[in-house]
């Protein structure tokens, strides 16, 4: 038994990574196939192998509505959950993500800017490129402040809080921002702040693909050194790593991965927090080679459900993201406080 | 002499605020080298230095000749390694997957490991004996369990110098001892030079090839500690006040009250157990008559408020006994605390005659049937053991009779 101990992980792992990439096909199919409408699996593969076979309405709820919004999901979770763990891993803090530390806020107050700044300054709309930048604007923002405040304080509790309130302060510049703007324009935006993956264009669905693909191989690429990171900056150095330039690669990766998915998604909550948690439990490893990879896959697997979920739960009435990944993240986040050591990476 | 690292003129500190200035060191290869000094002292902030994770405030650190701060990190890593006081401890990782991360600097970009690469990780943990415990969880493991595997981390990155702040810290004495042990093996058979801080100064003079006091923003002393350790040196290191460190043996012993209620006769370690049983009680305690090469006399000289000492191998002097006599006369009590008689010394079974000529209560810790054969029909009371002795010897102390 001791003997076969690496294999075994390594067969567990590799059993783990099927299992959620055939779990994450099956979202990916039922979350096209269900809804107000229900569309069969041979309806679906019909419309990319032989779409004169799928009626017209079938085919176009397809292709402009579930097919993008479902993609959106997917890459979105996997973007939230690798930007927890680089995240996780910065502060050496096993209760941080994107939401909790304010940054999604942070991207949410500056795309208000733009867009509603843009509305009242005469421009018509704004492009998805244009929605990212901004969006990454503000992640970098309160990023930068929350690392500069995580200087001062050391506790795990203290900088959860400090994170929390940066995140108000955010929200209540965004509502003031919504009040003042011309409110026919913003239908849509308050909704939109509380999460959500519906409305995806295909322009968008394209941007956020083109961004993240790359940035969560970066994040990948950089799981050897995230791994030196567990033990802490000083040791990390001491084995060869610039530190410098280490920890300005893992503030822009995970200030992309939260920015791309906020630009056109909202603030969707604790899904970077959990599924890094869930992934490191159920693969029974702290290494980056594989907690990262499988946060991509469960991510994906996590947000579809969730989104999944709020579309059907109360429907035709859809429930707001945030309000779904909540219930099932912040659960974790108290299991983690309440843990004698509060959670470890 | 094969010189690893040196610095010369060296200040060290934090934002251009020197703490620790003037600071020479010249480490050969497998030298042991230990930094001594009272806590805030500096140590960690010259080890953090030395190893190249802070800027000096000026001077330089080399290595192999070159300015530390100027070695790619990379190399660096392939040369020092570090062994820090805290451990952080990734919940999940194993022992195995622990050490191998030493083998970062060594590895491709996803940090796959060779098969040499697993035979130095095995050997690294057999070099501290960790090996056994290569499948269990890093954070599950004892303090000194996991300052081993530590240390095998450090020797995974096949270092020239190993730089480790307090690496003994927290650990019992079982481990304290384990982990020199390491180190010295580690110098002496793989010429591997470690640098070091202690708190455990016995520890330090008698391990290290070299040591170093930091005291008051400067290197106080720094040489082998046969050379350093001169009577009282230690003391003033750290300030010590109401106790006192000896060099000679490594033992500390807390200063007692400043007056007489008990008198001792002692002799060959037999009073020290008395003198800390009563000290701790609160007791002025005197002592004679002792040699001054009698392990007694190094506790009852710290402890006692008065001694009445002869010089080494001398026959006991009439001045030394008058003066023991008058210490008698003045304690409320005397203990006789069971030393061995010979021919300098049988002045001391005159004295517990003595006492109780002077009626004196007088304890002792000798057999009856001894006590009546040295000491003839003299009244007193025979205890076994010590503590008992110190609590009947206190019931004769003021402050109890009250």
């Amino acid at each position: 038994m001791r003997k076969g101990f690496d294999m075994s992980k390594n067969k567990r792992a590799l059993f783990l990574f099927l299992l959620g990439i055939g779990v994450l096909i099956i979202i990916f199919m039922l979350n096209i196939a269900l809804g107000s409408v229900n569309i069969s699996v041979s309806e679906i593969l019909g419309c990319f192998f032989a779409p004169e076979n799928v009626s017209r309405a079938h085919r176009s709820i397809i292709m402009n509505i579930r097919l993008p919004r479902t993609l959106a999901a997917i890459m979105g979770g996997a973007c939230l959950s690798a930007s927890g763990v680089l995240l996780q891993i910065f502060f050496s803090n096993p209760i941080v993500e994107p939401y909790i530390l304010g940054i999604s806020s942070g991207s949410t107050l500056f795309l208000a800017m733009v867009i509603l700044g843009g509305y009242t300054f005469g421009f018509a709309s704004i492009g998805a490129f244009g929605m990212f930048l901004g969006s990454f604007l503000g992640a970098m923002l309160v990023m930068l402040l929350v690392i500069f405040a995580a200087q001062k304080v050391r506790s795990v509790t203290t900088l959860l809080i400090i994170g929390l309130m940066f995140g108000y302060i955010c929200s209540a510049g965004t509502s003031l921002l919504t009040v003042l703007a011309d409110r026919d324009r913003i239908a849509g935006f308050t909704i939109w702040t509380m999460g959500s993956f519906s409305g995806f264009t295909w322009e968008q669905v394209g941007i956020l693909y083109m961004v993240a693909i790359p940035f969560l191989f970066l994040s990948f690429i950089i799981s050897k050194p995230l791994n030196t990171m567990l033990l802490g900056e000083k040791y990390a150095q001491s084995m060869g790593i610039s530190i410098r330039s280490f920890r300005f690669l893992m503030v822009l990766i995970s200030s992309v991965l939260t920015a791309i998915v906020t630009a056109f998604a909202g603030c969707v909550s604790f899904v970077g927090l959990a599924v890094p948690h869930i992934v490191r439990t159920i693969y029974k490893t702290s290494d980056n080679r594989v907690v990262i990879p499988a946060a991509c896959i469960y991510g994906g697997v996590m947000a579809g459900l969730c989104d999944m979920a709020a579309r059907l739960v109360l429907s035709p009435t859809e429930l707001p993201l945030g309000a779904v990944t909540s219930i099932i993240g912040a659960p974790v986040v108290i299991y983690l406080l309440t843990r004698k050591k509060g959670g470890s990476l | 002499m094969n010189l690893i690292l040196s610095a010369e003129g060296l200040s060290v500190g934090y934002d251009k605020k020197t703490v620790v200035s003037g600071i020479d060191i010249k480490a050969a290869k497998g030298q042991v080298i230990c930094l001594l000094g009272a806590n805030g002292a500096g140590k960690s902030t010259v080890l953090r230095t030395l190893s190249g994770l802070l800027a000096p405030v000026s001077g330089a650190v080399y290595i192999d000749g070159e300015n530390v701060r100027e070695i790619k990190r990379k190399d660096l890593a392939r040369r020092l390694s570090l062994v820090l006081t805290e451990q952080p401890a990734p919940s999940l990782t194993t022992v195995y997957e622990l050490a191998a991360m030493g083998r970062t600097p060594y590895t491709d970009f996803l940090g796959r490991l060779s098969d040499d690469d697993r035979i130095i990780i095995d050997e690294a943990l057999a070099q501290t004996g960790s090996l056994p415990l290569k499948d269990r969880i890093f954070g599950e493991l004892s303090d000194g369990e996991k300052q081993k595997v530590m240390i095998s981390r450090a020797l995974v990155q096949q270092p020239e110098l190993i730089i480790l702040d307090e690496p003994t810290s927290h650990l019992d004495i079982k481990h304290k001892i384990e982990i020199i042990r390491i180190l010295q093996k580690l110098a002496n058979e793989k010429e591997i030079t470690c640098i070091l801080s202690l708190h455990d100064i016995d520890l330090a003079l008698k391990c290290c090839s070299a040591v170093m006091l930091v005291k008051d923003g400067k290197i106080a002393a720094c040489g082998a500690p046969e050379d350093i350790a001169e009577k009282g040196i230690i003391d003033e290191l750290y300030g010590i006040e109401n106790a006192s460190f000896f060099e000679t043996t490594g033992a500390v012993e807390l200063k007692g009250a400043d007056k007489n209620d008990v008198f001792i006769a002692g002799g060959g370690g037999t009073a020290t157990p008395l003198l800390r049983s009563l000290a701790r009680l609160g007791c002025g305690i005197s002592c004679g008559i002792i040699h001054e090469n009698d392990v007694d006399f190094y506790s009852a000289k710290t402890i006692c408020s008065a001694v009445a000492s002869e010089k080494p191998f001398c026959t006991i002097s009439q001045e030394t006994v008058s003066e023991a006599q008058k210490l008698i006369s003045e304690a409320k009590c005397v203990i006789d605390s069971g030393f061995p008689v010979g021919e300098t010394n049988a002045a001391c079974v005159q004295l517990i005659g003595y006492a109780a000529a002077l009626g004196k209560p007088v304890m002792s810790l000798r057999g009856a049937e001894e006590c009546k054969r040295l000491f003839g029909n003299t009244a007193l009371r025979s205890f076994d053991k010590v503590s008992e002795a110190a609590a009947a010897a206190m019931l004769h102390a003021p402050q109890f009779n009250a």
